[in-house]
């Protein structure tokens, strides 16, 4: 791409990121139900499985450091999935057809939502992590352990926004959100959500590790979680994992987008 | 009113109340946004918390019921019918957005009715829900020692809870009218559902959790339904869950009524 070229697509992305992100001044607590839901699991998983941290061998005494990067995750989760139910909103308005009709580059298309859904989740994420530290024991991880975090919330983000969008793009109907959100949910909690893998009983000790998610968890508990010391053996396999669902869903969504342009 | 008109109208009310039922759950079932939240989250739930943290059967003070996924399936069955009751006033806040409530308001007919015909609607569903989760819980290894019993009178606390449910989403509905705030509702149905003894027993929750959960009629509702399961008071008490379960329906429909009128007056 010739450097005027890389100037104008840059141009695209940075309006359309612009577009999505001003949906947050214009639509009254847009970023409630993202940071409220994950809060709420946040508090009430804590007020109801509390003791679990009581447990023989549980590698933490405090179950607000097990919970909190669960939260982070799902709080990135929805914010990303939410970029797919304000995309199947433009396509229900015809706004996306004269998006697809300009001499836009179509990748930038979802590039743009892509990077909205990246910076919006660092409200929630952030909301949650401060309400986790007042109460919890504090960052065993240090800064290190914070990077992985907001890193491990931040790629789940694109991950969940390529989901959504693939799914939209699919759907063309506002309907389809529901179905977003819980697949979010669902990659979420089918993981160590509750309890690290020795303490997994039936179906889910056997689908968990396969679940990418449970790498990605393991990568964001560096931060909080005493019993995960910070290290290259508790960071690559959540690398990997993000790169790899970043790659899959990156594909999907562009195969729909091509299906959309037919 | 002779006594004749009087049976004539409590006839014509009763049908209106059942014709609106029949519409209420046609349209929750054929609605895949309506059925995903209400009957597959709270089932996906279970089978996350079963299996993910029944290591908490080890904890002392854990009541011994055999089965961890029998203790913790009248959280499920709470858990959905709070969100049945959710998409209840999701579903009326469709209708007035919609013109649908309009209608209904011309119809000669009851305020309570157009209420009472959406609770019913509701209560239909949270009975199919309280089967449902139950013979998934069955299946997957739950054996209840209260039997036949104990499990109708659980179907009967989910119906009570779930017209309750419906009762608060008809106020909330009828209160704003809007069908974007009540959507973004759905997490604070969660707050109900944890502020409860939902999946753990009322001893071991966080000690502040313990204290809402005092005021919390749902704490009793889900006791009760445990109690009856396993026929065993040490869990809780039917009778406090039925007068927990029918006081919160009263109230609830009140509020309902209540709202509905200062809408029409608007």
């Amino acid at each position: 791409m010739s450097t005027r070229g890389a100037v104008y697509a840059g141009g695209v992305g940075f309006a359309l990121w612009r577009r999505s992100l001003l949906e947050l001044a214009r639509v009254r607590g847009g970023l409630l139900p993202t940071t409220v839901a994950p809060l709420i699991f946040l508090l009430g998983s804590l007020g109801q499985f509390g003791r679990l941290d009581q447990l023989v061998g549980f590698p933490t005494t405090s179950y607000i450091a097990w919970l909190m990067p669960l939260s982070c995750l799902q709080a990135a989760g929805f914010a990303g999935g939410a970029t797919g139910a304000n995309l199947a909103r433009d396509i229900e308005a015809g706004w996306f057809d004269r998006l697809l009709s300009s001499p836009a580059p179509r990748p930038l298309l979802i590039l743009g939502p892509v990077m909205a859904a990246m910076t919006r989740c660092l409200i929630p994420v952030t909301v949650i992590l401060i309400v986790g530290l007042l109460i919890g024991p504090g960052l065993t991880g240090g800064a290190f352990g914070l990077l992985m975090l907001y890193l491990a919330a931040v790629s789940f983000s694109v991950v969940a926004s390529l989901w959504g969008i693939t799914l939209a793009l699919r759907a063309r109907s506002q309907q389809v959100g529901p179905l977003i959100q819980n697949g979010v949910f669902v990659a979420v909690f089918l993981s160590t959500a509750y309890t690290p893998l020795p303490f997994l009983k039936g179906w889910l000790a056997v689908a968990a590790p396969y679940n990418p998610v449970t790498y990605v968890l393991q990568m964001g508990r560096q931060a909080t979680v005493s019993g995960i010391e910070v290290s290259w053996a508790h960071t690559w396999p959540g690398l990997l994992a993000l790169a790899g669902m970043i790659l899959f869903f990156g594909l999907l969504a562009l195969r729909q987008l091509r299906r959309v342009d037919l | 009113m002779s006594t004749f008109a009087l049976e004539r109208d409590l006839a014509t009310q009763g049908r209106v109340i059942t014709a609106l039922a029949e519409r209420a759950l046609r349209v929750q079932l054929r609605r895949a946004q309506f059925l995903l939240p209400s009957f597959l989250l709270p089932l996906l739930l279970l089978a996350v918390i079963a299996s993910g943290t029944s290591a908490a059967q080890q904890l002392p003070g854990f009541p011994s019921t055999g089965s961890y996924v029998g203790f913790v399936v009248s959280g499920t069955i709470m858990q959905g019918t709070l969100l049945a009751g959710l998409t209840a006033g999701i579903a009326l806040a469709g209708d007035i957005e919609g013109g649908f409530f309009d209608r209904l308001l011309s119809a000669p007919v009851h305020r309570a009715s157009i209420v009472l015909g959406r609770v019913l609607g509701t209560a239909l569903i949270g009975i199919a829900q309280a089967v449902l989760f139950l013979t998934v819980a069955i299946v997957i290894g739950a054996d209840f020692s209260g039997g036949a019993v104990g499990i109708a009178l659980t179907i009967l606390l989910a119906a009570l809870s779930a017209s309750a449910a419906a009762g608060l989403g008809a106020t909330i509905a009828l209160r704003t009218g809007s069908l974007s705030l009540m959507q973004n509702l759905f997490p604070f149905v969660f707050v109900l559902l944890f502020t409860a003894p939902a999946f753990f027993p009322r001893a071991l929750l966080n000690p502040v959790l313990e204290t809402i959960s005092v005021v919390n009629p749902l704490s009793y509702v889900v006791e009760g339904m445990r109690a009856a399961l396993f026929n065993s008071p040490a869990l809780g008490s039917v009778w406090a869950g039925f007068a927990a379960g029918i006081g919160s329906v009263i109230l609830t429909c009140c509020l309902a009524v209540w709202a509905m009128r200062s809408r029409v007056r608007a």
